[in-house]
């Protein structure tokens, strides 16, 4: 873990916590009355996603796919990606719903976020450097629940980019044939 | 070339075919036989019932798409046809679950392999779990029968370089591989068959069974879940049904009830043990969602010097069942070694890593190959597979502890697809795993095979074969249904598909279901003839 700007997370900061255990991929879908600073409904153009979402997944996609070059081709790129994302939720049951949504409220939750994710301010401004410790600590942690947070919040974003079109030349994929 | 959609076709002749989603008020059907679920089990039960003479109502979550809806689009694909738009999983999340959820039910996107239930597997199932009269010799016929009807043949055409990664690896190694037989006429070889057939090659429900009762008269309501099984004494009396919303995400729309004398739970493994729970059907001995299996299925990726393009050609067409029953039945996991289709989007979730790391990865994609294997769960007292209960809004749940058993077989199978890879001349082979590396020779990757952590998560683990949890046998104290499908305690009542398996089968299910259906609906015909 290169993270030096939090305590380790270990069994008792985690224990104390013990909130963000619950909330996390939580089943009562407690973020929505805890944070105060996700709004409950969707955002204007999405279904699923609120509007405290998106700044955070317009971080987050780079942060999981890497340096691809449809991130600089295509200003629109991650606003793609997104409308990909929430499409997709939208298809989905209400519990799969409830839990990315209580895992990207945790995300944007100062009071989860922190201790959590190693990241005190805000996850939408944190540096590639920062994004990056975080995924590293949550795919090594000892705690199953970050695991699990590791391994879906990572399926969902490259489900997601490599569904758009605009992610297939760069890794040479010519794109399904027209019928 | 434009393609004839057959199905739209038969809508415009004449077939009573319902959208429950556009009913402007509650509805009342009746017919000899409902059906729940369109899928192997119902589409195959439908035809034979409908060609007996009865009245066939069948019911169906998902919507109706047909060739014309299918545009080889992965996220479209995942979204309107599999179950939970693609994200169920067990209920830790440590295994990811496909299963179709729309008129046709998993045959319409499943890979088309098609292969007869194992004799060893039916042998253990007379000898383990009192099933009766589903021996080999005369279960044959029925294969047959179903074999005709579906157009499985072994794949004729040579493999595509994805497949025949296994044939080559085999090969030099002397071990077992053979070509699989595909549900398949006039097929493309595009590659596609996961996200629905465009050309109506693949010989899945929607284009057999369905079309030929809905010819008979058969009445199909989709976009409509059954909710509630109604009893009188020991009879189901009817089935309360609703419309599902838009995006099949929650039955919120108009209410129907279907009557009928006799009622076939045809939902799969998950929606039919969830049906009984929702309707607290008597269960004396707390069997129903219990042994629930998944085929749980572990992957290593392998790049290669030449091209593979594997999001091209048929899916599934070689396998090894080299490590299947070398254990015996009943011994540490076997397992069949087969392919996935490598479209992006699904094949991104197996990289593993992030950021840089799985940009290179994915990079490689037109060169890279993916090996998974199927664990044959259930056959070992320390395989009891998974346990279905109910969400607090009735949604089912499927909890299933992966066992130091199966994390055996994972370990194993990591070794002999890396090793099938190397041999067909793989320059990197990596388990799909959180700690995943590329390994560029075969002793550095057995090495990292051995230092692996064997845990939820960090291993990748998907299925596609929802089998069990409604388990046949002759001893109502262990299985839901008889051998013959019919209810221990409800006396109309019958469950026809995979959610009869008291194991899982070890190989792909469709044909399996087929026959067993096949059997099953004939038999159930001439009782109500």
């Amino acid at each position: 873990m290169s993270d030096t700007t939090s305590p380790n997370l270990d069994r008792r900061s985690l224990l104390k916590l013990g909130l963000g255990a619950s909330l996390m991929l939580g089943t009562a879908g407690l973020t929505a009355t805890l944070s105060g600073c996700s709004s409950s409904g969707p955002a204007g153009s999405m279904a699923v996603l609120r509007e405290s979402d998106l700044p955070l997944l317009a971080a987050l996609f780079p942060a999981a796919v890497g340096p691809h070059p449809a991130f600089s081709e295509n200003s629109n790129a991650i606003q793609l990606a997104i409308a990909q994302l929430d499409r997709s939720l939208h298809y989905s049951s209400p519990f799969v719903q409830s839990e990315v949504l209580n895992l990207l409220g945790m995300l944007s939750m100062p009071l989860t976020r922190g201790p959590l994710t190693g990241i005190w301010g805000d996850l939408a401004t944190a540096s590639p450097d920062q994004l990056e410790a975080f995924l590293l600590r949550w795919r090594d942690s000892r705690f199953e629940l970050l695991r699990k947070g590791h391994k879906s919040l990572l399926q969902l974003l490259h489900m997601a980019w490599y569904a758009t079109p605009q992610s297939w030349a760069a890794v040479g994929y010519p794109g399904p044939p027209i019928i | 070339m434009p393609v004839p959609d057959l199905f739209l076709q038969g809508i415009e002749r004449g077939w009573q075919v319902i959208d429950a989603s556009a009913l402007a008020q509650e509805t009342t059907l009746e017919a000899d036989v409902v059906i729940i679920g369109t899928g192997a089990g119902g589409g195959t039960s439908a035809e034979i019932l409908a060609n007996a003479g009865l009245r066939v109502l069948l019911v169906e979550e998902g919507s109706l798409k047909t060739s014309s809806d299918f545009k080889n689009d992965e996220a479209k694909a995942y979204a309107e046809l599999y179950q939970e738009g693609a994200a169920r999983a067990t209920a830790d999340a440590g295994i990811g679950i496909l299963q179709g959820r729309t008129v046709g039910g998993t045959t319409t996107v499943n890979w088309t392999s098609s292969f007869r239930t194992p004799d060893q597997t039916l042998a253990h199932w007379a000898e383990a779990h009192d099933v009766k009269g589903l021996d080999s010799a005369s279960m044959a016929p029925w294969f047959a029968r179903m074999e005709e009807r579906l157009g499985i043949a072994p794949w004729a055409v040579p493999p595509n370089a994805n497949n025949d990664v296994i044939r080559l690896g085999c090969e030099k190694l002397g071990y077992h591989w053979k070509v699989i037989p595909r549900n398949v006429r006039g097929c493309w070889n595009l590659g596609y068959c996961g996200t629905g057939c465009p050309t109506n090659a693949k010989q899945s429900m929607l284009v057999t069974t369905l079309p030929a009762a809905l010819e008979k008269g058969a009445v199909l309501v989709h976009s409509a879940r059954a909710e509630r099984l109604v009893f009188e004494g020991d009879r189901v009396s009817e089935v309360e049904c609703r419309a599902m919303d838009a995006t099949l995400s929650q039955p919120s729309g108009q209410r129907l009830r279907l009557r009928g004398h006799h009622i076939v739970l045809s939902g799969g493994g998950i929606n039919n043990p969830a049906l009984l729970l929702r309707s607290k059907a008597p269960d004396p001995h707390q069997r129903v969602g219990k042994r629930t299996f998944l085929h749980p299925v572990n992957l290593t990726l392998a790049q290669y010097d030449r091209d593979i393009h594997g999001y091209y050609g048929a899916p599934q067409s070689i396998y090894s069942d080299h490590f299947q029953w070398d254990q015996g039945t009943t011994g540490p996991v076997g397992y069949k070694l087969e392919v996935p289709p490598m479209q992006p989007s699904m094949t991104s979730t197996l990289m593993g890593g992030f950021g840089l790391q799985h940009l290179h990865h994915m990079a490689s994609l037109p060169q890279s190959n993916i090996l998974l294997a199927l664990l044959r769960d259930g056959f070992h007292e320390q395989s009891q597979g998974g346990s279905v209960a109910l969400r607090d809004n009735g949604d089912p749940l499927l909890d299933y502890p992966v066992t130091d058993y199966l994390w055996d077989g994972v370990r194993r199978a990591f070794l002999s697809m890396g090793e099938i890879q190397f041999a067909a001349g793989a320059r990197a082979v990596m388990p799909s795993h959180a700690h995943g590396r590329l390994s560029t020779s075969w002793a550095d990757y057995q090495e990292q095979v051995a230092g692996l952590s064997y845990r939820l998560h960090d291993v990748r683990l998907a299925s596609a074969h929802v089998m069990g949890g409604c388990a046949m046998g002759e001893d109502p104290t262990r299985a839901v249904v008889n051998s013959q499908g019919r209810h221990h305690q409800l006396e109309n009542l019958s469950i026809i598909d995979g959610s009869l398996f008291p194991t899982s089968i070890g190989a792909n299910p469709q044909l399996s279901v087929y026959g067993l259906a096949a059997r099953l609906a004939s038999q159930l015909a001439s009782d109500l003839g």
